[in-house]
């Protein structure tokens, strides 16, 4: 018996009852030094795929993505990439520096934390004090609407 | 490792303020009196350990009466109580008393009290702010893994049980197979599962966690010969007499499942509440299973009758709503549907967090009802006022209920791209995977949607929606004739 008191506090059973996946939530971080706290749909694509190289302030981007084969990569190679991990690996190779593989969320977050200009993408459950959360398209990722949730 | 020894780890991990607690990297805790370290060991090694939750929460009802002001122990007994109120009154309590309690403990507190104000993002950076400081302490992964459960987080729960290194603490094992269990990785949940065994072979827990997360594997005759080891070692495990009674219900052995549903009643005559009305409602689904209304209406009848002089309200609105799901004509799911509302409305023990998750069930159902009759503007309309729900709360399961809605209504009108994110907002749900997976092959998603079927042909929780969709669900996927992707996007019940 897993002692799990949302099983019986809420009776909500087809709601508490432990369900067999979830959807996932990813977030978009910058250095807390990054003055952008918002970007379009569209800007994050184009930043992703590197055809943005400065952010507004003039700091060059520099990228840092999870293994395009993990798990967690699938929802961002469909949402923002839309490549295969085949494509993407081959597509990160060629734009070395500016694209970084972190074997962790919490590697991207010590990436991005300690150098300018960096941004990553994360499990929002992941997330630390010391990186900026960006919003897309005006929402947080916990808002309705927001891109980077699913499966 | 013995319970002597966990009582041991545990006494060090408590030390107030102590050397050897920074030291050791654990968590301090303002504790002021060895009587309340004794009794937090207590109730460490009954509800973790043990899974005597009950148990616990009374030891940690005397921790708080001895020392009021201990803001970590209100709150320690927020997150286990099993009384709504009870967790609302004691996370005030912890909130309030903070400023007693040192700059760790108030991290803690913050992050469960963001996280009941819907602030998901500070209680997230919260929980790995006090992790990152604390990442072996069992109180603080054990609140975590719990937490993130609850939020069907099982890769971050799994992240930090790894990260942790706490390979022998039971109650941390046993939570970590589940995690497993649920993100489908059986291999290592089992593993866990052996080890959660030989860790405490002389109690009946761990049988019944290892039958349990069996049965989510779809092993159900081995899940009743653990329930049943579970008994030999203490026959009055209730859980595990009325798990065998869960698991025939899974099986499709209905009449099984009421003798043993029967039997354990009777075994069990001064059961909890609400633990009584859960399995008198799964009762209830065998007739759902069989494919008798009449009778499930007959049972989940008592329920109602059951609830409402005890003024269970929520119980009441829950049921009604329930009951409306699988009519087959809708006026009468709608009538219900207006009772479910009605005892809602006059509940007054209900929090207003849990009045508003069930009224937007209520309006979901609401939404299936009408998609169903072919009415349009009453589902439109429902999806308005569930809209207007999701916006002003931020909380998970209203905002399951309005995209499952949403998902529904844009997949009967075959926008199946619009459909998508919806529906994988709402994973929860059987019916939202079923049309989720019609929806991913409509669009020529197929290994989402064969991903997806899977899930669904595995979902093993004996509740109402399961036996309305899972059966049919399997009984089609194994019929070369029926077209899975497209009959069973059916919204009716179809047997």
């Amino acid at each position: 018996m897993l002692r799990y008191r949302t099983l019986l506090l809420l009776l909500l059973w087809m709601i508490a009852a432990p369900c067999l996946l979830n959807a996932k939530q990813l977030a978009v971080v910058t250095d807390t030094a990054n003055p952008t706290t918002n970007l379009t749909a569209a800007e994050l694509i184009k930043l992703f795929n590197a055809h943005t190289h400065n952010w507004a302030d003039g700091k060059p981007v520099i990228i840092v993505v999870r293994d395009p084969d993990s798990a967690d990569m699938e929802l961002v190679l469909r949402k923002v990439f839309s490549m295969t991990p085949v494509q993407a690996r081959a597509f990160i190779q060629a734009h070395k520096p500016s694209i970084v593989v972190a074997g962790s969320d919490d590697a991207v977050l010590h990436f991005v934390s300690t150098n300018r200009g960096a941004v990553g993408i994360i499990d929002l459950y992941s997330l630390t004090k010391d990186v900026n959360v960006i919003k897309i398209d005006g929402k947080l990722p916990v808002e309705q609407g927001y891109l980077l949730r699913g499966n | 490792m013995n319970k002597l020894l966990i009582f041991t780890a545990m006494a060090f991990a408590s030390l107030p303020m102590s050397g050897a607690a920074q030291q050791s990297n654990l968590l301090p805790l303002s504790i002021k009196s060895r009587q309340v370290r004794r009794l937090l060991d207590r109730a460490w090694v009954l509800d973790s350990d043990q899974g005597e939750q009950t148990q616990a929460i009374v030891v940690m009802r005397k921790v708080v009466k001895i020392e009021p002001e201990f803001a970590m122990g209100h709150e320690i007994l927020a997150q286990i109580s099993l009384d709504p109120a009870e967790q609302v009154s004691e996370q005030k309590l912890a909130f309030a008393n903070r400023g007693h309690a040192n700059a760790s403990e108030q991290t803690v507190i913050e992050w469960f009290q963001n996280a009941a104000d819907h602030k998901l993002i500070p209680a997230i950076t919260n929980m790995n702010d006090v992790l990152h400081q604390y990442p072996q302490d069992r109180w603080l992964v054990f609140l975590a893994n719990s937490w993130l459960m609850e939020q069907t987080q099982y890769e971050r729960a799994a992240a930090i049980y790894e990260n942790s290194g706490l390979s022998d603490s039971p109650g941390l094992v046993n939570n970590a197979a589940y995690t497993y269990a649920n993100m489908r990785q059986f291999s290592k949940a089992f593993s866990l599962m052996d080890k959660f065994v030989a860790l405490m072979p002389k109690d009946p827990n761990p049988q019944d966690s290892y039958a349990e997360i069996l049965r989510m594997a779809g092993y159900y005759t081995v899940a009743i010969d653990h329930y049943r080891a579970a008994l030999s070692i203490n026959p009055q495990f209730y859980s595990s007499q009325f798990g065998i009674a869960d698991t025939y219900l899974l099986m499709g052995d209905e009449v099984q499942a009421r003798k043993e549903y029967d039997a354990a009643f009777k075994k069990f005559p001064s059961l909890g509440e609400l633990e009584r009305i859960q399995w008198r409602t799964r009762e209830a689904a065998t007739y759902i299973y069989e494919g008798d209304l009449a009778a499930a209406d007959k049972a989940l009848g008592a329920i109602v009758d059951y609830a409402r002089p005890r003024h269970l309200s929520q119980v009441e609105a829950e049921t009604y709503r329930q009951m409306a799901m699988y009519q087959p004509e809708k006026q009468r799911g709608m009538d219900l549907l207006h009772k479910a509302e009605i005892a809602l409305n006059e509940g007054s023990n209900i929090s207003e967090n849990k009045t508003q998750q069930e009224a937007a069930e209520i309006l979901r159902t609401r939404v299936y009802l009408a998609i169903g009759a072919g009415e349009a503007s009453a589902a439109g309309s429902a999806i308005a006022k569930l809209a207007r729900l999701s916006m002003d709360s931020n909380d998970k399961v209203i905002d399951a209920a309005f995209n499952g809605a949403v998902g529904a209504e844009l997949f009967y009108e075959r926008k199946y791209s619009g459909a998508i994110p919806h529906l994988e907002q709402d994973m929860r749900s059987p019916l939202s995977l079923k049309l989720l997976a019609a929806a991913y092959q409509a669009t020529g998603y197929h290994a989402g949607a064969r991903r997806i079927q899977e899930i669904l042909t595995h979902f093993n929780d004996p509740t109402i929606e399961q036996a309305m969709i899972v059966p049919a669900f399997r009984k089609c996927l194994a019929n070369p004739a029926c077209e899975v992707n497209v009959k069973n996007a059916a919204m009716t019940v179809s047997r």
